[in-house]
């Protein structure tokens, strides 16, 4: 189970890892640079909203890049414009406290590059299986542990994801109502987040042994890298291995 | 004590797979049944339709006078129990103790039944001696044992068990076996997902066997194991004392004793 990626057949999946990545990159720096605005919600919409599509993953890349910013711009937008230091432009008042204008758009400004800068990165990790991109970096003299822990760090929300799915189900079948009032749900938090968390950290140190025998295994014989061909290269199987590994852990459900 | 019934089952994963294929059966109480097929047979997805945490796509489960679809996850707890295969994914209390009470709490039982079915299942299980330990300090081993001690003391009729004696050395799983034996003493339903056919030889007097989403065979140990061309379609083995014992033509025998009693016979008449 590759997390994020999406294979479909598109010329956005046969660009190199390194060029989407570069485009991945050079999008955000334009959107930064610029410092207007608006400039990121427009390259979101006129660049990475139409090449997802040429991708045929424009329904994921949609759903999950709003689903990264959500957290964010709720908790940018409460915080800014009721709290924002320069504010005394007032929109509306809420008792003691007042909406300003300032806030709302300073909000708005971080808003939407977050939008852009998960979405950028997430259209080259939808469209690119991980271990090409590994290989891809290792090539260009990336070190490849650094290389490893990057690629597999960026696949943990999916599996974060699965993991709460299967603790959730454990929990319940043990009796938990997790649906109903607020307070019921409250109190399904607790059962939640203690396996995910305690499992995450356990997940973690596996990576981090499997990565430690690799590398002996590497040093013992000094094999070079094959290259990103047609099959995938050593930078997949390591991915996989790491997911087989992990796969003790989770039930293949 | 209740009965189960599988009505025709069929069902899809949301991915198209389809994992289970018109499966009709029923559990007597008191039985205790194995599971058993290949990777990706269904074992897993049927298991999942006794507590409601997958509904079938056609057909109806009857858990006693319930139809799973009528009953949430958390009540039909109440009816079936089930040990997940990772015991990471439940475990939570600062105490074996406390974890163990945390399924029978649910339930709304009041605190001196909660009380006496923990301690219960902490004897059942062996752990009384760990009782007050945090389970995450406790080996694998015996954290598995911790699952299992905290679906026991929900006091259900039924109980699952997925992947029982993964992880677990010759010792754990005996000490599996005599905790599964116990629980088949007192009556309880036992419904056992395993690979390992020496423990369901053992363990479990009805073999179901599931091969692509439909049951291939179904019936007493014995029955079964004589299907040997069957059973190689969704690659199960059987145990080694009986393939022993049709290599040397005997009657069928998972247990050293009739075996060794078959072969003397057979020594004697020639
Ligand atoms: N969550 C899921 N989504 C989609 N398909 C699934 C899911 N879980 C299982 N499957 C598929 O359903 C089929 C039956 O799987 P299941 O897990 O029930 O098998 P199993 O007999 O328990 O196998 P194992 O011995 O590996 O645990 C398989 O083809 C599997 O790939
Ligand atoms: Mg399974």
């Amino acid at each position: 189970m590759i997390a994020l990626y999406q294979h479909r057949p598109s010329p956005v999946h046969q660009l190199h890892p390194l060029t989407k990545l570069a485009i991945s990159f050079g999008v955000i720096v334009l959107a930064l640079g610029l410092g207007v605005d608006w400039v990121p919600l427009v390259l979101y919409l006129l660049v990475l909203v139409p090449l997802s599509a040429l991708a045929r993953v424009a329904g994921p890349f949609v759903r999950t890049s709003l689903r990264i910013l959500l957290p964010f711009a709720i908790s940018l937008f409460v915080i800014q414009s009721l709290f924002f230091p320069e504010g005394n432009t007032i929109l509306a008042r809420l008792g003691p406290l007042s909406i300003k204008a300032e806030g709302v758009r300073f909000a708005f400004a971080g808003t939407v590059r977050i939008l852009l800068m998960a979405g950028a990165l997430l259209l080259t990790l939808l469209t690119t299986h991980p271990g090409l991109l590994l290989t891809g970096l290792v090539q260009k003299g990336f070190p490849p542990a650094l290389a490893y822990v990057i690629v597999t760090t960026l696949q943990i929300v999916p599996q974060m994801r699965e993991r709460a799915s299967t603790i959730i189900d454990a929990q319940r079948a043990r009796g938990l109502e997790t649906q109903g009032s607020l307070l019921v749900r409250a109190r399904a938090l607790l059962p939640l987040i203690g396996p995910l968390v305690l499992g995450s950290l356990l997940d973690v140190e596996e990576r981090s042994l499997a990565l430690e025998a690799h590398v002996q295994r590497h040093n013992a014989q000094d094999q070079p890298l094959p290259s990103a061909g047609p099959h995938l290269g050593a930078g997949a199987q390591m991915v996989d291995c790491a997911g087989h590994a992990r796969g003790d852990w989770l039930p293949a459900c | 004590m209740i009965p189960l019934a599988l009505e025709e089952v069929s069902f899809t994963y949301p991915s198209g797979v389809t994992a289970l294929r018109e499966i009709s059966l029923t559990v007597a109480p008191g039985e205790s049944v194995a599971l058993i097929g290949q990777n990706g047979s269904g074992k897993t997805t049927l298991a999942r339709h006794l507590n409601g945490l997958l509904q079938p796509s056609s057909g109806r489960v009857m858990i006693g006078d319930w139809d799973t679809r009528q009953h949430t996850v958390a009540k039909l707890a109440a009816r079936v129990g089930y040990v997940f295969q990772h015991p990471e994914h439940q475990i939570f209390k600062r105490s074996v103790q406390d974890e163990v009470a945390f399924g029978p709490r649910n339930l709304g039982f009041a605190p001196a039944r909660v009380a006496q079915l923990v301690e219960q299942a902490l004897q059942a299980t062996q752990l009384s001696t760990v009782a007050d330990q945090h389970p995450h300090d406790l080996l694998p081993a015996l954290r598995k044992r911790v699952a299992l001690a905290s679906v026991l003391a929900m006091d259900t009729p039924v109980v699952v068990l997925d992947e029982p004696t993964t992880g677990q050395d010759a010792q754990g799983v005996r000490a599996i076996g005599e905790i599964v034996e116990r629980v088949r003493a007192g009556g309880r339903t036992i419904i056992t997902i395993s690979h390992d056919i020496d423990f369901c030889a053992d363990h479990c007097s009805r073999l179901i066997v599931l091969g692509g989403g439909r049951v291939l065979l179904d019936g007493p140990r014995e029955t079964v194991f004589a299907h040997g061309d069957i059973l190689e379609q969704t690659a199960v083995e059987p145990p080694q004392l009986v393939r022993l014992a049709q290599r040397l033509r005997l009657p069928l025998a998972w247990e050293p004793q009739p075996l060794l009693a078959a072969l003397e016979q057979s020594q004697r008449q020639r």
